[in-house]
Protein backbone atom coordinates (compact mmCIF):
# COMPACT_ATOMS: atom_id res chain seq x y z
CA UNK A 1 0.00 0.00 0.00
CA UNK A 2 2.88 2.29 1.33
CA UNK A 3 4.78 1.44 -1.99
CA UNK A 4 1.62 2.08 -4.42
CA UNK A 5 1.33 5.40 -3.01
CA UNK A 6 5.11 6.52 -3.64
CA UNK A 7 4.55 5.14 -7.33
CA UNK A 8 1.86 7.15 -7.41
CA UNK A 9 3.27 10.06 -6.23
CA UNK A 10 6.76 9.93 -8.33
CA UNK A 11 4.34 9.39 -11.04
CA UNK A 12 2.51 12.71 -10.28
CA UNK A 13 6.00 14.56 -10.09
CA UNK A 14 7.52 13.22 -13.39
CA UNK A 15 4.35 13.67 -15.25
CA UNK A 16 3.68 17.06 -14.18
CA UNK A 17 7.50 17.86 -14.58
CA UNK A 18 7.50 16.11 -17.85
CA UNK A 19 4.05 18.24 -18.66
CA UNK A 20 5.93 22.36 -17.89
CA UNK A 21 9.60 20.96 -18.86
CA UNK A 22 9.25 19.41 -22.14
CA UNK A 23 5.95 19.32 -23.77
CA UNK A 24 4.43 22.97 -22.84
CA UNK A 25 7.31 24.07 -24.98
CA UNK A 26 6.76 21.50 -27.54
CA UNK A 27 5.02 23.57 -29.82
CA UNK A 28 3.71 22.15 -32.95
CA UNK A 29 1.93 24.86 -35.11
CA UNK A 30 -0.96 26.60 -33.29
CA UNK A 31 -3.17 23.52 -33.19
CA UNK A 32 -1.56 21.05 -31.41
CA UNK A 33 -1.15 21.14 -27.46
CA UNK A 34 -0.13 17.98 -26.24
CA UNK A 35 -1.09 17.94 -22.20
CA UNK A 36 0.14 13.95 -21.42
CA UNK A 37 -0.57 15.06 -17.42
CA UNK A 38 -3.61 13.41 -17.29
CA UNK A 39 -1.97 9.84 -18.08
CA UNK A 40 -1.97 10.08 -14.18
CA UNK A 41 -5.58 10.11 -13.58
CA UNK A 42 -6.15 6.96 -16.29
CA UNK A 43 -3.45 5.15 -14.60
CA UNK A 44 -5.20 5.28 -11.13
CA UNK A 45 -5.94 1.95 -9.48
CA UNK A 46 -9.42 0.32 -9.99
CA UNK A 47 -10.54 0.42 -6.36
CA UNK A 48 -9.71 3.99 -5.68
CA UNK A 49 -12.86 5.90 -3.57
CA UNK A 50 -14.65 8.26 -5.50
CA UNK A 51 -13.42 11.11 -2.95
CA UNK A 52 -9.92 10.17 -4.01
CA UNK A 53 -10.30 9.89 -7.92
CA UNK A 54 -12.14 13.88 -7.73
CA UNK A 55 -9.34 15.13 -4.98
CA UNK A 56 -6.53 14.02 -7.42
CA UNK A 57 -8.03 14.93 -10.43
CA UNK A 58 -8.24 19.05 -8.78
CA UNK A 59 -5.04 18.64 -7.31
CA UNK A 60 -3.60 17.62 -10.85
CA UNK A 61 -5.51 20.11 -12.64
CA UNK A 62 -4.64 22.94 -10.13
CA UNK A 63 -0.34 21.76 -9.99
CA UNK A 64 -0.82 22.45 -14.11
CA UNK A 65 -2.71 26.16 -13.86
CA UNK A 66 0.37 26.79 -11.47
CA UNK A 67 2.97 26.99 -14.08
CA UNK A 68 0.94 27.64 -16.24
CA UNK A 69 -0.97 30.80 -15.00
CA UNK A 70 -4.17 29.48 -16.28
CA UNK A 71 -5.80 28.98 -12.59
CA UNK A 72 -9.24 27.12 -12.71
CA UNK A 73 -8.67 26.09 -16.52
CA UNK A 74 -7.01 22.94 -16.06
CA UNK A 75 -8.59 21.72 -12.93
CA UNK A 76 -11.97 22.04 -14.35
CA UNK A 77 -11.17 19.97 -17.33
CA UNK A 78 -8.83 17.57 -14.99
CA UNK A 79 -11.61 17.67 -12.23
CA UNK A 80 -14.16 16.85 -15.14
CA UNK A 81 -12.27 13.96 -17.08
CA UNK A 82 -11.68 12.15 -13.35
CA UNK A 83 -15.78 12.50 -12.96
CA UNK A 84 -16.70 10.22 -16.04
CA UNK A 85 -13.43 7.52 -15.52
CA UNK A 86 -15.71 5.63 -13.57
CA UNK A 87 -18.41 5.35 -16.15
CA UNK A 88 -15.87 4.91 -18.87
CA UNK A 89 -14.92 2.30 -16.90
CA UNK A 90 -17.97 0.37 -16.59
CA UNK A 91 -18.56 0.63 -20.36
CA UNK A 92 -15.62 -0.62 -21.29
CA UNK A 93 -14.90 -3.27 -18.90
CA UNK A 94 -16.14 -6.92 -18.47
CA UNK A 95 -17.77 -7.58 -14.83
CA UNK A 96 -15.21 -9.54 -13.93
CA UNK A 97 -12.06 -7.26 -14.98
CA UNK A 98 -13.57 -4.82 -12.69
CA UNK A 99 -13.08 -7.00 -9.57
CA UNK A 100 -9.72 -6.99 -10.86
CA UNK A 101 -6.72 -5.44 -8.96
CA UNK A 102 -4.37 -3.06 -9.86
CA UNK A 103 -4.99 -0.34 -12.36
CA UNK A 104 -5.88 0.18 -15.95
CA UNK A 105 -2.63 -0.65 -18.82
CA UNK A 106 -1.92 -1.64 -21.87
CA UNK A 107 -0.03 -4.83 -21.18
CA UNK A 108 -3.25 -6.20 -18.65
CA UNK A 109 -5.96 -4.95 -21.25
CA UNK A 110 -4.67 -4.73 -24.32
CA UNK A 111 -3.68 -2.33 -26.94
CA UNK A 112 -7.06 -1.92 -28.31
CA UNK A 113 -8.57 -1.33 -25.47
CA UNK A 114 -6.07 1.27 -23.58
CA UNK A 115 -5.69 2.90 -26.69
CA UNK A 116 -10.38 3.12 -26.54
CA UNK A 117 -10.44 4.26 -23.21
CA UNK A 118 -7.40 7.01 -23.77
CA UNK A 119 -9.09 8.53 -26.31
CA UNK A 120 -12.03 8.67 -24.84
CA UNK A 121 -11.07 10.29 -21.64
CA UNK A 122 -8.55 12.51 -23.30
CA UNK A 123 -10.74 13.64 -25.42
CA UNK A 124 -13.56 14.89 -23.16
CA UNK A 125 -10.83 16.61 -20.80
CA UNK A 126 -9.26 18.39 -24.15
CA UNK A 127 -13.15 19.50 -25.25
CA UNK A 128 -13.95 20.83 -22.02
CA UNK A 129 -10.50 22.15 -21.52
CA UNK A 130 -10.04 24.41 -24.67
CA UNK A 131 -13.66 25.34 -25.10
CA UNK A 132 -12.99 26.98 -21.27
CA UNK A 133 -9.95 28.58 -22.98
CA UNK A 134 -11.99 30.12 -25.64
CA UNK A 135 -14.59 30.80 -23.58
CA UNK A 136 -17.17 30.79 -26.58
CA UNK A 137 -18.33 28.95 -28.73
CA UNK A 138 -17.37 31.61 -31.85
CA UNK A 139 -15.16 29.53 -34.32
CA UNK A 140 -16.66 26.50 -32.74
CA UNK A 141 -14.91 24.72 -35.75
CA UNK A 142 -11.64 25.92 -35.16
CA UNK A 143 -11.32 24.81 -31.53
CA UNK A 144 -12.88 21.55 -32.39
CA UNK A 145 -10.05 21.07 -34.59
CA UNK A 146 -7.67 21.73 -31.92
CA UNK A 147 -9.89 19.40 -29.75
CA UNK A 148 -9.33 16.28 -32.47
CA UNK A 149 -5.78 17.13 -33.05
CA UNK A 150 -4.79 17.90 -30.04
CA UNK A 151 -6.47 14.61 -28.39
CA UNK A 152 -4.62 12.48 -30.83
CA UNK A 153 -1.55 13.96 -29.76
CA UNK A 154 -2.06 13.40 -26.28
CA UNK A 155 -3.09 10.37 -26.98
CA UNK A 156 0.15 9.14 -29.13
CA UNK A 157 2.33 10.17 -26.48
CA UNK A 158 0.82 8.68 -23.50
CA UNK A 159 1.37 5.00 -25.79
CA UNK A 160 4.65 5.73 -26.03
CA UNK A 161 5.61 6.52 -22.31
CA UNK A 162 2.95 3.78 -21.79
CA UNK A 163 4.98 1.57 -23.67
CA UNK A 164 8.33 2.61 -22.52
CA UNK A 165 7.38 1.87 -19.11
CA UNK A 166 6.82 -1.45 -19.88
CA UNK A 167 10.03 -2.88 -20.80
CA UNK A 168 11.18 -1.87 -17.19
CA UNK B 1 -34.75 14.08 6.33
CA UNK B 2 -34.36 10.71 6.10
CA UNK B 3 -34.83 9.84 2.92
CA UNK B 4 -32.52 13.54 1.84
CA UNK B 5 -29.76 11.96 3.85
CA UNK B 6 -30.47 8.79 1.68
CA UNK B 7 -29.84 10.92 -1.73
CA UNK B 8 -27.07 12.61 -0.72
CA UNK B 9 -25.14 9.56 0.28
CA UNK B 10 -26.12 7.41 -2.88
CA UNK B 11 -25.47 10.13 -4.93
CA UNK B 12 -21.90 11.18 -3.21
CA UNK B 13 -19.81 11.25 -5.95
CA UNK B 14 -21.61 13.58 -8.42
CA UNK B 15 -22.84 15.73 -5.28
CA UNK B 16 -18.76 15.79 -4.56
CA UNK B 17 -17.92 16.61 -8.19
CA UNK B 18 -20.34 19.29 -8.57
CA UNK B 19 -19.50 21.27 -5.48
CA UNK B 20 -15.68 20.87 -6.68
CA UNK B 21 -16.48 21.40 -10.40
CA UNK B 22 -18.44 24.84 -8.91
CA UNK B 23 -15.15 25.71 -6.77
CA UNK B 24 -12.53 25.62 -9.98
CA UNK B 25 -14.91 27.38 -12.22
CA UNK B 26 -15.17 29.97 -9.17
CA UNK B 27 -11.34 29.76 -9.47
CA UNK B 28 -11.18 30.62 -12.84
CA UNK B 29 -13.85 33.64 -13.08
CA UNK B 30 -11.84 35.25 -10.46
CA UNK B 31 -8.62 35.11 -12.43
CA UNK B 32 -8.58 38.70 -14.27
CA UNK B 33 -5.36 40.36 -14.45
CA UNK B 34 -6.00 43.03 -12.41
CA UNK B 35 -7.14 41.20 -9.17
CA UNK B 36 -4.81 38.77 -8.46
CA UNK B 37 -4.95 36.55 -5.29
CA UNK B 38 -2.29 36.26 -2.79
CA UNK B 39 -2.43 32.54 -3.98
CA UNK B 40 -1.10 33.71 -7.30
CA UNK B 41 2.05 35.65 -5.57
CA UNK B 42 3.40 32.41 -4.34
CA UNK B 43 2.60 30.58 -7.36
CA UNK B 44 4.85 32.19 -9.68
CA UNK B 45 7.47 32.48 -7.18
CA UNK B 46 7.07 29.01 -7.30
CA UNK B 47 6.25 28.56 -11.21
CA UNK B 48 8.74 31.28 -12.16
CA UNK B 49 11.97 29.53 -10.08
CA UNK B 50 11.14 26.22 -11.77
CA UNK B 51 10.66 28.29 -15.40
CA UNK B 52 13.92 30.06 -14.89
CA UNK B 53 15.88 26.51 -14.48
CA UNK B 54 14.05 25.31 -17.55
CA UNK B 55 14.77 28.57 -19.25
CA UNK B 56 18.53 28.57 -18.40
CA UNK B 57 19.11 24.87 -20.17
CA UNK B 58 17.13 25.51 -23.01
CA UNK B 59 18.41 28.94 -23.25
CA UNK B 60 22.01 27.19 -24.75
CA UNK B 61 19.93 26.21 -28.03
CA UNK B 62 19.17 29.61 -28.88
CA UNK B 63 22.36 31.77 -28.56
CA UNK B 64 23.62 31.97 -32.10
CA UNK B 65 19.77 33.16 -33.10
CA UNK B 66 19.92 35.68 -29.76
CA UNK B 67 23.34 36.56 -30.96
CA UNK B 68 22.44 37.74 -34.13
CA UNK B 69 19.49 39.53 -33.26
CA UNK B 70 21.16 41.65 -30.63
CA UNK B 71 24.01 42.50 -33.15
CA UNK B 72 21.19 43.93 -35.31
CA UNK B 73 19.92 45.87 -32.60
CA UNK B 74 23.57 47.22 -31.55
CA UNK B 75 23.68 48.22 -35.07
CA UNK B 76 19.79 50.22 -35.45
CA UNK B 77 20.98 51.34 -32.11
CA UNK B 78 24.36 52.89 -33.03
CA UNK B 79 22.61 54.49 -35.79
CA UNK B 80 20.17 56.46 -33.58
CA UNK B 81 22.68 56.96 -31.53
CA UNK B 82 24.75 58.84 -34.39
CA UNK B 83 21.65 60.74 -35.38
CA UNK B 84 20.31 61.73 -31.83
CA UNK B 85 23.66 62.96 -30.89
CA UNK B 86 23.77 65.46 -33.47
CA UNK B 87 20.49 66.66 -33.13
CA UNK B 88 21.33 66.81 -28.96
CA UNK B 89 24.37 69.06 -30.28
CA UNK B 90 22.41 71.30 -32.04
CA UNK B 91 19.96 71.51 -29.15
CA UNK B 92 21.97 72.62 -26.70
CA UNK B 93 24.13 74.74 -28.92
CA UNK B 94 21.08 76.41 -30.35
CA UNK B 95 18.82 76.87 -27.24
CA UNK B 96 21.34 75.38 -24.43
CA UNK B 97 18.34 73.28 -22.94
CA UNK B 98 19.27 71.81 -19.61
CA UNK B 99 16.06 69.21 -19.82
CA UNK B 100 17.20 66.35 -22.30
CA UNK B 101 16.33 63.39 -19.88
CA UNK B 102 14.35 61.22 -21.46
CA UNK B 103 10.50 60.89 -20.20
CA UNK B 104 10.52 56.93 -20.80
CA UNK B 105 13.31 54.91 -19.25
CA UNK B 106 14.10 51.25 -20.52
CA UNK B 107 15.34 48.08 -18.59
CA UNK B 108 16.53 44.80 -20.14
CA UNK B 109 14.51 41.74 -19.22
CA UNK B 110 15.06 38.09 -20.16
CA UNK B 111 11.44 36.58 -21.15
CA UNK B 112 11.56 32.92 -19.21
CA UNK B 113 8.03 31.84 -20.31
CA UNK B 114 5.95 32.45 -23.14
CA UNK B 115 3.08 30.56 -25.18
CA UNK B 116 1.50 31.90 -28.61
CA UNK B 117 -1.11 28.60 -28.99
CA UNK B 118 -3.69 29.95 -26.08
CA UNK B 119 -6.19 32.79 -26.33
CA UNK B 120 -5.02 34.12 -23.47
CA UNK B 121 -1.28 34.22 -23.89
CA UNK B 122 1.25 35.21 -20.86
CA UNK B 123 4.42 35.70 -20.28
CA UNK B 124 7.06 35.83 -17.52
CA UNK B 125 10.08 37.86 -17.15
CA UNK B 126 13.31 37.43 -14.96
CA UNK B 127 12.71 41.13 -13.12
CA UNK B 128 10.19 41.93 -10.30
CA UNK B 129 10.16 44.39 -8.00
CA UNK B 130 13.26 44.14 -6.63
CA UNK B 131 14.34 45.28 -9.64
CA UNK B 132 11.80 48.24 -10.01
CA UNK B 133 9.23 46.75 -12.18
CA UNK B 134 5.77 48.12 -11.40
CA UNK B 135 2.19 46.91 -12.81
CA UNK B 136 1.50 48.44 -16.37
CA UNK B 137 4.54 49.16 -17.56
CA UNK B 138 5.20 48.15 -21.08
CA UNK B 139 7.36 45.23 -22.45
CA UNK B 140 8.76 45.70 -25.82
CA UNK B 141 11.75 44.72 -28.81
CA UNK B 142 12.87 46.80 -30.91
CA UNK B 143 11.01 45.65 -33.55
CA UNK B 144 7.46 45.94 -31.65
CA UNK B 145 5.54 45.69 -28.71
CA UNK B 146 5.64 42.27 -26.46
CA UNK B 147 2.83 43.27 -23.98
CA UNK B 148 1.77 44.76 -20.64
CA UNK B 149 3.29 43.85 -16.96
CA UNK B 150 0.13 41.97 -15.00
CA UNK B 151 1.76 41.22 -12.02
CA UNK B 152 5.17 41.50 -10.23
CA UNK B 153 6.34 39.32 -7.50
CA UNK B 154 10.13 40.35 -6.01
CA UNK B 155 12.43 38.74 -8.72
CA UNK B 156 9.75 37.86 -11.68
CA UNK B 157 6.54 39.97 -13.51
CA UNK B 158 4.34 38.04 -15.64
CA UNK B 159 3.17 39.68 -18.98
CA UNK B 160 -0.48 39.88 -20.65
CA UNK B 161 1.07 39.44 -23.89
CA UNK B 162 0.25 40.94 -27.03
CA UNK B 163 -0.80 37.55 -28.09
CA UNK B 164 -3.83 37.81 -25.27
CA UNK B 165 -7.47 38.34 -26.58
CA UNK B 166 -8.36 40.80 -23.42
CA UNK B 167 -5.47 43.25 -24.37
CA UNK B 168 -5.81 46.36 -26.71
CA UNK B 169 -3.40 48.97 -27.48
CA UNK B 170 -3.42 52.21 -29.50
CA UNK B 171 -1.84 52.40 -32.84
CA UNK B 172 -1.14 54.14 -36.02
CA UNK B 173 -0.39 53.95 -39.52
CA UNK B 174 3.16 55.75 -39.62
CA UNK B 175 2.22 57.16 -43.32
CA UNK B 176 -1.05 59.09 -42.32
CA UNK B 177 -0.47 59.29 -38.62
CA UNK B 178 -4.46 57.95 -38.42
CA UNK B 179 -4.65 55.83 -34.88
CA UNK B 180 -7.05 53.27 -34.32
CA UNK B 181 -6.87 50.38 -32.04
CA UNK B 182 -4.80 47.32 -32.23
CA UNK B 183 -5.74 43.11 -31.00
CA UNK B 184 -5.25 39.85 -31.59
CA UNK B 185 -7.76 37.88 -32.88
CA UNK B 186 -6.84 34.91 -31.29
CA UNK B 187 -6.18 32.77 -34.47
CA UNK B 188 -3.03 33.18 -35.87
CA UNK B 189 -0.19 34.30 -33.67
CA UNK B 190 1.45 36.15 -36.69
CA UNK B 191 -0.90 38.27 -37.13
CA UNK B 192 -3.06 40.99 -35.43
CA UNK B 193 -5.71 43.48 -36.65
CA UNK B 194 -5.87 47.33 -36.80
CA UNK B 195 -9.71 48.94 -36.48
CA UNK B 196 -11.16 51.94 -36.59
CA UNK B 197 -9.46 53.16 -39.31
CA UNK B 198 -12.37 55.56 -41.14
CA UNK B 199 -13.13 54.13 -44.56
CA UNK B 200 -11.51 57.76 -46.22
CA UNK B 201 -8.05 56.71 -45.39
CA UNK B 202 -6.05 55.45 -48.73
CA UNK B 203 -4.42 52.44 -47.60
CA UNK B 204 -1.63 50.01 -49.32
CA UNK B 205 -0.40 46.51 -48.20
CA UNK B 206 3.17 46.90 -46.81
CA UNK B 207 2.06 50.19 -44.68
CA UNK B 208 3.89 49.87 -41.31
CA UNK B 209 2.12 50.04 -38.38
CA UNK B 210 3.50 51.84 -35.09
CA UNK B 211 2.58 52.43 -31.34
CA UNK B 212 0.25 56.27 -31.45
CA UNK B 213 2.09 57.33 -28.02
CA UNK B 214 -1.52 57.98 -26.91
CA UNK B 215 -1.45 55.93 -23.66
CA UNK B 216 1.01 56.29 -21.59
CA UNK B 217 2.67 52.97 -21.40
CA UNK B 218 4.08 53.05 -24.52
CA UNK B 219 6.67 55.32 -26.50
CA UNK B 220 5.88 56.73 -29.84
CA UNK B 221 6.48 55.03 -32.66
CA UNK B 222 7.40 51.66 -31.79
CA UNK B 223 7.18 49.55 -35.15
CA UNK B 224 4.57 46.84 -34.55
CA UNK B 225 4.17 45.35 -37.85
CA UNK B 226 3.21 46.05 -41.68
CA UNK B 227 -0.26 45.77 -43.19
CA UNK B 228 -1.04 42.29 -45.17
CA UNK B 229 -4.57 42.77 -46.13
CA UNK B 230 -7.07 45.11 -45.35
CA UNK B 231 -10.92 44.44 -45.58
CA UNK B 232 -13.39 47.78 -46.04
CA UNK B 233 -16.61 46.48 -46.79
CA UNK B 234 -20.11 47.62 -45.19
CA UNK B 235 -18.69 49.50 -42.35
CA UNK B 236 -17.03 53.21 -42.04
CA UNK B 237 -13.95 51.68 -40.65
CA UNK B 238 -11.24 49.76 -42.23
CA UNK B 239 -10.92 46.15 -40.51
CA UNK B 240 -6.87 45.72 -41.13
CA UNK B 241 -4.75 43.01 -40.39
CA UNK B 242 -1.41 43.32 -39.57
CA UNK B 243 1.94 40.95 -39.54
CA UNK B 244 3.91 41.16 -37.21
CA UNK B 245 7.52 41.83 -37.62
CA UNK B 246 8.83 39.95 -34.55
CA UNK B 247 7.76 36.12 -34.74
CA UNK B 248 6.65 35.95 -30.99
CA UNK B 249 8.52 32.43 -30.69
CA UNK B 250 11.74 33.74 -31.13
CA UNK B 251 11.01 36.34 -28.40
CA UNK B 252 14.13 36.08 -25.98
CA UNK B 253 15.17 39.46 -25.04
CA UNK B 254 13.06 42.09 -24.50
CA UNK B 255 12.72 46.08 -22.43
CA UNK B 256 10.55 46.95 -20.03
CA UNK B 257 9.69 50.27 -20.49
CA UNK B 258 8.44 52.61 -17.78
CA UNK B 259 7.35 56.17 -18.61
CA UNK B 260 8.43 58.85 -15.96
CA UNK B 261 5.56 60.99 -16.20
CA UNK B 262 2.88 58.54 -16.44
CA UNK B 263 1.68 59.21 -13.07
CA UNK B 264 1.35 62.94 -14.06
CA UNK B 265 -0.27 62.30 -17.10
CA UNK B 266 -3.11 59.70 -15.88
CA UNK B 267 -3.71 62.00 -13.27
CA UNK B 268 -4.76 65.07 -15.46
CA UNK B 269 -6.69 62.59 -17.71
CA UNK B 270 -8.15 62.03 -14.42
CA UNK B 271 -9.61 64.90 -13.69
CA UNK B 272 -10.30 66.03 -16.92
CA UNK B 273 -12.81 62.53 -16.93
CA UNK B 274 -13.84 63.39 -13.74
CA UNK B 275 -15.11 67.17 -13.73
Amino acid sequence: MGKGILRYAGLFILLILLQVVVFNNLQLSGYINPYIYVMFILLLPYEISGWLLLGLGLLTGLTVDTFMNTIGMHSSATLFMAFLRPYVLNLFTDREDIDQKGSPSMQVNGLVWFIKYSLVLVFMHHLSLFFIESFAFTGFFHTLWRVILSTLATTAFILILQSLTIKK
Amino acid sequence: MNSLLRFLVKNQFVLLFIVLELFSLWLLSNHSYYQRSKFESVARSVSGYTNSKVDEASSYFNLSETNKVLAQENLELRKQLAVLSSKVELLTEVVGDTITDSVYTYQPARIINNSVNKQYNYLTLNKGSNHGVEVEMGVVTNQGVVGIVAGVSPNYSTVISLLNVDLKLSAKLTRTNHYGSLYWEGGNYQEVTLSDIPQHVPLSIGDTVATSGFSSIFPENIPIGIISSYNSKGSNFHTIKVKLFRDFKQLYNVWIVSNKQKDEQDQLEETINNS
